[in-house]
C-alpha cells in the first residue's frame, strides 16, 4: 500500500495534467505537500480560502470566465459548503473540480473529527454530489490519471465533482 | 429600485451579479432581463465570491469592471470575503452593497447594519470604499468607480420599501448559460 507522500505525489501529478490556472485552498495537514507544491507552481495563482462556501463561489467565477481551476479542501468541511454547492454551481450547471482530503478512518489522529468525516459519503449521496474516491484499494499508479478524468468529469458533466483521497494511509 | 437602474445605467454592457430575491425581482422590472446580469436566485452571501472569481478570471478580457451587488444581510453572511478580496485584489471588481438595514426578501428582519461600518471594513482589508446615502451620491461613486483601478466597495443606504414585482421564475441552467454566452460573445466595449 503506498506511504502518504507517495500519495500526495500521485495527486500532485494529476494536478499537474490539468494545469490549473487559479488554486484556492483551505488549511489541511494531510495536504501541506500538495499545497505547498500549487503554491509553488509557476502560473498558477494559488491562495487560501477562509470559508468553503466562499470557495463555492470564487471557483464558480472563475469557471464561468474560462479560467481553469480547482479547490483543495478536507472532508469535514464538506458541510459548510453544501448550501453554497447546491443553489448555485449544481442548480446552474456550473463545473467546478474539488480535492478533498479523507480524514477518520485508518491512520486517523483526532479522537472527534470522524463524527463528521466517517458520513461524508452518505452526506454527499444525499446532496446528489458527484464524486470518485482514492484509497488503498485503487493502485497508486491510477492515482495521477483518475485526477484528471475527474476533473474532465466534471465540465463534460456540467456540474460540481469532488475526488475525496485518503493520504493518511486508509 | 433606482439604485439598481442607476447600477444598470452605469455598467450597461459589463457583467453584473445580482443578488437574490427582492434586489432581483426589481432589477428585472426596471431593466428586464438582461444577458450580462447573472440573477442568483437563492445563494445568499455568495454574490461578492462569485464576483470575485469572476474579476480574477476575466482580469485580462475585454471587460472593464465586473460588478458584483449584495444586501446587508448577504455580506453579513460572508463578511471574510472582503479580506479576500483585499488579498487578492482584482482591480476591476466593484461591490455595492444595498443596505436597507433588513433582510428584505424574507420579511424585513433586522440585520446588524446599523452597527456595521461596511466601508471602514473595506478599507481595513485595502479596498477603497465609499459611503452614500443618495441618488447623487451613488451616482458620482458609480464614476469614480470606473477610473479605479482597485478593488472598490460602495455602500449604499436605501430605504426598507420593496417594490412589488413578481416572482422570476427562469430555470437557473439557463440564466447560467446566457450568462456565459454573454461573457464569451457579449457587446462589451473593446
Amino acid at each position: 500500500m503506498a506511504e502518504p507522500d507517495e500519495r500526495s505525489r500521485a495527486i500532485i501529478d494529476g494536478i499537474e495534467a490539468i494545469d490549473p490556472r487559479y488554486v484556492l485552498h483551505l488549511p489541511s495537514s494531510t495536504l501541506v505537500d500538495i499545497i505547498d507544491h500549487v503554491q509553488a507552481r509557476p502560473n498558477t495563482r494559488a491562495f487560501p480560502i477562509p470559508r468553503e462556501e466562499e470557495g463555492v463561489g470564487i471557483l464558480a467565477g472563475l469557471e464561468l470566465a474560462g479560467a481553469r481551476a480547482l479547490a483543495i479542501i478536507q472532508d469535514n468541511g464538506v458541510g459548510n459548503l453544501l448550501t453554497a454547492l447546491t443553489t448555485f454551481p449544481m442548480a446552474y450547471h456550473i463545473p467546478q473540480f474539488y480535492i478533498v482530503s479523507r480524514r477518520g478512518g485508518l491512520g486517523e489522529y483526532n479522537s472527534m473529527i470522524h463524527v463528521i468525516c466517517e458520513k461524508v459519503e452518505p452526506v454527499l449521496d444525499a446532496a446528489n454530489v458527484r464524486y470518485f474516491s482514492l484509497d488503498g484499494r485503487v493502485p497508486i499508479e491510477d492515482w495521477p490519471a483518475t485526477v484528471t478524468k475527474a476533473y474532465e468529469y466534471s465540465r463534460i458533466t456540467h456540474r460540481p465533482v469532488m475526488l475525496l483521497c485518503n493520504l493518511m494511509g486508509g | 429600485m433606482d439604485a439598481l437602474r442607476l447600477v444598470d445605467a452605469a455598467f450597461p454592457d459589463q457583467p453584473i451579479v445580482v443578488n437574490v430575491g427582492a434586489a432581483i425581482r426589481e432589477m428585472v422590472a426596471a431593466v428586464g432581463s438582461k444577458p450580462n446580469h447573472l440573477h442568483i436566485l437563492d445563494s445568499m452571501g455568495l454574490p461578492p465570491a462569485i464576483g470575485l472569481g469572476l474579476s480574477l478570471g476575466l482580469a485580462e478580457s475585454r471587460f472593464e469592471k465586473v460588478v458584483a451587488i449584495e444586501g446587508d444581510g448577504g455580506l453579513l453572511m460572508g463578511l471574510s470575503v472582503l479580506s479576500t478580496i483585499g488579498m487578492l485584489a482584482p482591480e476591476k471588481l466593484v461591490l455595492i452593497v444595498l443596505d436597507n438595514g433588513t433582510y428584505g426578501s424574507t420579511g424585513g428582519q433586522p440585520t446588524a447594519s446599523d452597527s456595521t461600518d461596511f466601508a471602514g471594513v473595506a478599507r481595513a482589508c485595502k479596498m477603497v470604499a465609499n459611503d452614500v446615502d443618495s441618488a447623487e451620491g451613488l451616482r458620482g461613486a458609480l464614476n469614480e468607480a470606473r477610473a479605479i483601478e482597485e478593488p472598490v466597495l460602495i455602500r449604499v443606504r436605501i430605504g426598507p420599501k420593496t417594490e412589488k414585482a413578481p416572482y422570476f421564475l427562469e430555470d437557473p441552467a439557463v440564466l447560467a448559460d446566457t450568462f456565459r454566452r454573454f461573457l464569451r460573445d457579449g457587446p462589451a466595449r473593446a
